[in-house]
């Protein structure tokens, strides 16, 4: 009883904070001095800009999903399954682009490429965002493979080479999971803003930001957010057809950590240099060239001096984040995994929405809801920007959660019911000290994406509250290429600097059990 | 008085049946053990037991008193009194023995004198004396089935339930903690029910032998007829 009634309440949290903004904005979108009117969409829907937009957000989409797909998928083998060297250096390189505000990548190739002209529109802004997004499939392809019974690849391995048990055997195993990293792809594609806004090129979620914050028209702003809810909806439905109980079905393999590995053999040269090139193209060149253009102290010093302030709210707002989001994560996990109540399968596909949609479409959604004389304790503060991260982000640290609670066996659970631990005792002294290693990666991972976060934060920020995302893109307006590089390189090493800490003193205890 | 009593009880996962019409009464002190090969159902009569699935048809009775019945578990778990020893042990390990040990005795509320007391006890008992502030994993595999066996019966149950606790262990240390198993129920006078695939183990451990096939009783007697029976 106790652990039903709190966990309704963690469900009922997770729907007032993520899915009431989006249900306020919807309403508020159709609704017009208390009647129902479409007037909102007129601008809209009579110009016909909403094709060209709609057109810009897909093409964008599929343009980044498929490169990635195709590069991602094998980079994930090489580094998750053949005894390359360097394999977890490399694997962490390709990441880096993923948890930086994704703007820093666009600033640092313009840097690289001047007023070229290159860069800007449709292709610019798929270059970019491949560099961003080609960890997703990388990184999911390197724990699906964990998935696969090494036993089956072994018996595959009698009859044939490792070419043919890749095609014929993992791969077909692993597909529903590259699927879901595709569709994760094309939606945070679609929904990306701060990279097609600084790259002059139209779509939806810019057009949202823009009649938002240039023309402070909310109306036209929300008109411009729901055809993205729209777009991640159907999307999310499709998958939850076609690919929800495969992808359930995909868990870690018993003697996953003695999977067999392929050896390179006299490919092992050829496999590295190819490996190397694609990092140098898409990391180590666009950081180096931010490091090369911020200069010397001179410029870091100005940056600090500059946006030190928002540099160490950012670091406030992304601990007190990822405290929350660890703690919201877990329980959600928690309820999703064990399935304790009827509504779960709900719960985590609001999660996941949430996440898949567009961070513009979710700040619109908590000033929509929030905006009022009454809650202004909420939007006047920074309380609306934690909010927002937990809105957005929970999906990533309930499924971290989910994946650490699958690896208790029940038994320990059954063995501390049979002790006579009431729930809450069971949940603090057993499951949550041995969910911690989950706890903590949650925690990384919400400390990370509530930094990087621009989307949401550049639309709810309160005056004086501005994070270092958004002092950036303010600084890139009216501040030297040397000042904005500076800024960026500083952001990258707040990012990177205490998840790799935390993440070394982790690998030690597994070390040292 | 009976001290276990399952009359009719059926139950079936997915709509497979797991175990069909099944009754079974045992008398205190007895020693029941459920002999049968793999995915018989005999693991599914002792979670029935312990109040971790609900049986769909039939009744339970635990010291006379009715604890779950077709369809609704009437007691949870922790109100039955009874202690467990799983097939993998699940021994919690982020907690030393000690730790695991004492887990149970915190959620009935003992105070320190008594759990320190008990404690000690059954770790005389099981000859853990000394590895207290150990972790499970720093432990052989003989010494982790002890602790699995202190952490069940430091709490006192009425009934001790083992899901084939020693098949992982080799030939020689089987015999030894079948032996210790023996003498832990002669000195504390627990009932018994232990499921095995092994017959040689039921033969050795059992004064009532039940023989389950494809979620039915098909056999139950003391020892002599069972080596009878399976002949």
């Amino acid at each position: 009883m106790q652990r039903r009634v709190f966990l309704a309440v963690i469900a009922v949290l997770v729907l007032v904070i993520g899915l009431l903004p989006v249900a306020a904005m919807l309403v508020r979108s159709v609704l017009s001095e208390g009647r129902l009117s479409l007037a909102a969409y007129d601008g809209l829907l009579g110009s016909g800009r909403q094709w060209t937009l709609m057109g810009h957000s897909l093409a964008l989409a599929s343009l980044v999903t498929v490169p990635a797909v195709i590069l991602g998928v094998p980079l994930g083998v090489v580094l998750g399954k053949t005894d390359l060297p360097g394999r977890r250096f490399l694997t962490v390189l390709f990441v880096i682009p993923l948890l930086i505000p994704p703007y820093i990548m666009a600033v640092a190739w313009s840097d690289l490429l001047g007023g070229s002209g290159l860069l800007f529109g449709l292709a610019g802004c798929v270059f970019v965002l491949l560099g961003i997004f080609l960890p997703i499939p990388l990184l999911l392809t390197m724990v699906l493979l964990r998935t696969v019974d090494p036993r089956l690849e072994e018996a595959g391995l009698l009859a044939g080479g490792w070419g043919r048990v890749l095609r014929g055997i993992t791969l077909p195993l692993i597909r529903p999971g590259i699927l879901l990293a595709a569709m994760l792809v094309f939606l945070l594609s679609c929904g990306e803003f701060s990279v097609p806004n600084y790259l002059r090129y139209d779509v939806f979620s810019v057009e949202c930001f823009t009649q938002f914050s240039a023309f402070y028209d909310f109306k036209a702003a929300t008109a411009a957010a729901v055809p993205l809810a729209v777009v991640t909806l159907l999307i999310l439905l499709l998958e939850r057809m076609f690919l929800r109980e495969k992808t359930y079905r995909l868990r870690p393999a018993a003697g996953a950590d003695r999977l067999p590995r392929m050896a390179l053999g006299r490919w092992r040269g050829w496999v590295l240099g190819a490996v190397w090139m694609t990092a140098l193209v898409l990391v180590i060149v666009p950081l180096g060239v931010l490091v090369a253009r911020s200069g010397g102290p001179a410029a870091y010093a100005e940056a600090l001096h500059r946006a030190g302030d928002s540099l160490l709210r950012s670091l406030g707002y992304a601990v007190i984040g990822a405290t929350l989001l660890s703690l919201l994560g877990f329980f959600t996990g928690y309820l999703i995994q064990t399935r304790a109540l009827g509504i779960w399968r709900f719960i985590d596909t609001v999660t996941v929405f949430l996440f898949a949609l567009p961070g513009t479409v979710i700040g619109i959604g908590l000033i929509s809801l929030w905006n009022t004389p009454w809650t202004n304790f909420i939007y006047g503060t920074p309380v609306i920007i934690i909010l927002g991260y937990l809105a957005r982000y929970t999906a990533l640290t309930s499924r971290i959660c989910v994946a650490q609670l699958e690896q208790i066996p029940p038994s320990m659970t059954e063995a501390a019911r049979m002790a006579g631990a009431g729930w809450v005792r069971h949940m603090a002294f057993i499951i949550a000290p041995l969910a911690r290693r989950g706890l903590v990666a949650g925690w990384l991972v919400g400390y990370v994406f509530s930094l990087r976060d621009t989307g949401i934060t550049m639309l709810v920020y309160p005056p004086g509250h501005e994070t270092m995302p958004v002092r950036i893109f303010t600084l890139m307006a009216n501040g030297s290429p040397q000042l904005v590089a500076a800024a960026c390189v500083v952001m990258i090493t707040a990012t990177l600097l205490p998840p790799g800490l935390l993440w070394l003193g982790l690998n030690k205890e597994k070390g040292n059990p | 008085m009976s001290i276990v009593r399952m009359t009719g009880v059926s139950m079936s996962y997915d709509g497979v049946t797991a175990l069909d019409d099944f009754s079974l009464e045992m008398e205190a002190a007895e020693r029941v053990v459920i002999l049968g090969p793999s995915g018989c159902g005999k693991t599914t009569i002792l979670r029935l037991l312990a109040g971790f699935e609900t049986p769909d048809a039939g009744e339970i009775f635990l010291a006379d008193e009715l604890v779950a019945r077709g369809g609704r578990i009437l007691k949870s778990p922790e109100q039955r009194n009874l202690g467990m020893v799983f097939q993998d042990l699940a021994l919690w390990p982020h907690l030393s023995v000690k730790g695991n040990l004492e887990f149970g005795l915190k959620a009935k509320g003992l105070d320190r004198d008594d759990r320190e007391r008990r404690m000690a006890t059954i770790l005389e008992l099981v000859g853990l004396v000394g590895y207290e502030d150990r972790k499970p994993g720093a432990l052989s595999g003989g010494q982790q089935q002890r602790v699995a066996l202190a952490r069940a019966l430091v709490l006192e149950p009425q009934v001790l339930l083992m899901d084939e606790p020693l098949s992982s262990l080799d030939p020689e240390l089987n015999v030894r903690l079948r032996r210790e198993i023996l003498g832990l129920q002669e000195k504390l006078g627990f009932t018994l029910v232990y499921v095995t695939h092994d017959r040689q183990e039921a033969f050795d451990m059992a004064t009532l032998v039940v023989v389950v096939d494809r979620g039915r009783k098909v056999f139950q007697g003391n020892v002599e007829e069972a080596r009878a029976y399976l002949q």
